[in-house]
């Protein structure tokens, strides 16, 4: 294959692939019988992001956003917490983040490799830069808003300077 | 049957971990490779020795695969069974886990079915559950 | 476009009548999730719809769809691994033995199900054997035709890989084929996959050398599970080899059998005269 026939990021990964990967993470490490449904709800005010990078022959991130209280309840419902036992911030972040990784290694694994993952990282927003969406999934989580997103360039599967067959 | 379970992630620790315990294991945790080279450590002193490491692949200070070189290194600790449980899943990833000296490799995320079939792969299931 | 509590309802009591699965209230995000890519195929807007247009047309073919989008549960690969060990410990040495080198073998797995037991067969026989795509025919057959064509097709998600596989097997038999992974076509083309119901007259097929029907028997009653039996056998080589789950037995149920015992399992063999 050479460089010009290279597949844009986009051939790979559209949000049926990013689903289908939530689809068997949901039952599995949120707990059985949850799932992420892939119908928009309105986004919250506040919003809280776990994200991990990928970096190889592709550049980019894969990130989790959600409102702080849905995240608190993933944290719960991926920690098996019950009452009186509640989860602090650092379980929060620890869930939020695992689930972003877990999202993250199944994501790049259907990328041009070999590339290697960063660790998890949760705050407001992805510190890696200006990067273009290349694939974003809003979906739901127990009602709740929850949407996916792969940021990165969409041409950067090409050296620079190299035409981008359409 | 004991196990040490090597995670960044305290959430991954306590499922690895929990599931394990279901079949009898003795469950040790270690947040990262050196960590976990410690806790080996550690244990021979009391005569601790895990049968089973569950890796993951990227934490801080120690990858899993550096722990697999490192103990594989190590003639005392040619016993363990070693098995990588992490979302890293492209193929020369495994294959290189798998020729470090990794026994087993568990892609995340996981069905504590899927644990008890590599276990039972592993011959580390006690007979009344690999039925 | 969420579930109503009335389609809720409707397929949990289709998914306990046809698969004795209880779905606890409570799991309607999971019927929403297995069920909106089917009610999407059909241009629907959503699980309730697809329900709906069942209740009101009934149509056995989506209706068993649903089910199996419900109850199904990846398989593993070595499932009772003894059954396996056996074929290639015991099983295949005797039978390169007995046949001649231009004898294709021929093995049926009779109820693959998404063809995993089937793979494992032919990854087993591709070990072993140098020769193994050209000494040796699997069939494999299921009633449902999705099923069928998933076999056919060798793509198994990584859940599914998970399962008991072998991780030097993972990556010596197949490549990654986006989210999924892919058998090795010299593989595939060793299996031949089709529709059967082993509870009516079976088609022409066989001899069979070795014959895997696991898990299988027990959902039939006494009568059938003899008609199998006799059905079975006589598609069968005099010296062949059956294998049952680690559940069922011959015994009991049809005398023209002789139990072997092999390793930690056992296998059946035709009895002789019979």
């Amino acid at each position: 294959m050479t460089l010009q026939e290279a597949p844009p990021i986009t051939a790979l990964l559209d949000p049926e692939t990013v689903q289908s990967i939530a689809d068997e993470i949901w039952p599995t490490l949120v707990g059985d019988g949850e799932a992420f449904v892939p119908v928009p709800v309105a986004p919250p005010a506040e919003v809280v992001s776990a994200w991990v990078t990928i970096s190889g022959p592709w550049n980019g991130a894969v990130v989790l956003t959600c409102a702080p209280a849905t995240a608190g309840a993933l944290a719960e419902s991926v920690l098996m917490t019950r009452p009186p036992t509640v989860v602090d911030d650092e379980d929060v972040a620890d869930a939020l983040g695992e689930l972003a990784n877990v999202l993250g290694g199944n994501i790049k694994s259907v990328l041009p490799g070999p590339s290697s993952l960063g660790l998890p990282q949760i705050g407001s927003a992805p510190t890696t830069g200006r990067l273009d969406d290349v694939c974003r999934v809003n979906g739901q989580w127990r009602g709740q808003s929850l949407t996916i997103t792969v940021q990165g360039a969409t041409q950067a599967l090409h050296p620079s300077g190299t035409e981008v067959p359409q | 049957m004991r196990a040490l379970v090597i995670d960044d992630s305290r959430a991954m620790r306590r499922i690895v971990g929990s599931i394990l315990k279901d079949f009898g294991f003795e469950v040790r945790e270690a947040g990262d490779g050196q960590q976990a080279l410690d806790a080996l450590q550690e244990g021979k002193a009391e005569g601790w020795v895990p049968d089973l490491c569950c890796i993951d692949w990227n934490m801080p200070v120690m990858d899993g695969l550096q722990f697999v070189v490192a103990v594989r290194a190590n003639p005392e600790l040619r016993q363990v069974t070693l098995m990588m449980v992490t979302t890293e899943s492209e193929t020369g990833q495994i294959v290189k886990a798998l020729a470090a000296g990794a026994h087993e490799y568990l892609i995340k995320p996981f069905t504590a079915d899927a644990l008890r079939d590599k276990l039972a792969l592993l011959g580390l299931l006690p007979e009344e559950v690999s039925a | 476009m969420t579930l109503t509590a009335t389609s809720f309802d409707w397929v949990r009591q289709l998914v306990h009548r046809e698969s004795a699965i209880v779905l606890q209230p409570g799991k309607e995000y999971l019927v929403e999730a297995r069920l909106l890519p089917m009610a999407q195929q059909r241009g629907m807007s959503g699980v309730s719809e697809l329900v709906e247009s069942v209740r009101n047309r009934p149509d056995p073919a989506t209706t068993r769809r649903i089910v199996e989008a419900l109850t199904t549960n990846e398989t593993s690969w070595f499932r009772d691994g003894d059954p396996f060990t056996a074929l290639t410990s015991t099983v295949l040495p005797q039978l390169l033995a007995a046949r001649r080198p231009d004898e294709r073998l021929q093995i049926w797995s009779a109820a693959c199900s998404s063809g995993q037991e089937a793979y494992t067969i032919a990854m087993l026989l591709a070990d072993a054997l140098p020769n193994a795509p050209t000494r040796v025919s699997i069939t494999a057959t299921d009633l449902s035709q999705q099923m069928v064509e998933r076999t056919r097709a060798g793509r198994f998600s990584q859940l599914e890989v998970n399962r008991g596989l072998p991780a030097t097997m993972l990556v010596r038999h197949f490549t990654r084929s986006g989210n999924e992974w892919e058998i090795a076509p010299a593989l595939r083309r060793m299996i031949t996959a089709s529709e059967c119901n082993l509870a009516a007259p079976l088609p022409r097929m066989g001899p069979f050398d070795v014959v895997y029907l696991r898990n299988v028997l027990i959902y039939f009653d006494l009568p059938t599970k003899q008609a199998i039996l006799t059905r079975v056998r006589q598609l069968m080589r005099p010296d062949g080899w059956l294998f049952l789950g680690a559940a069922e037995t011959t015994l009991g149920v049809d005398e023209n059998w002789e139990r072997v015992v092999l390793g930690r399992g056992s296998a059946y063999r035709p009895r002789k005269g019979a």
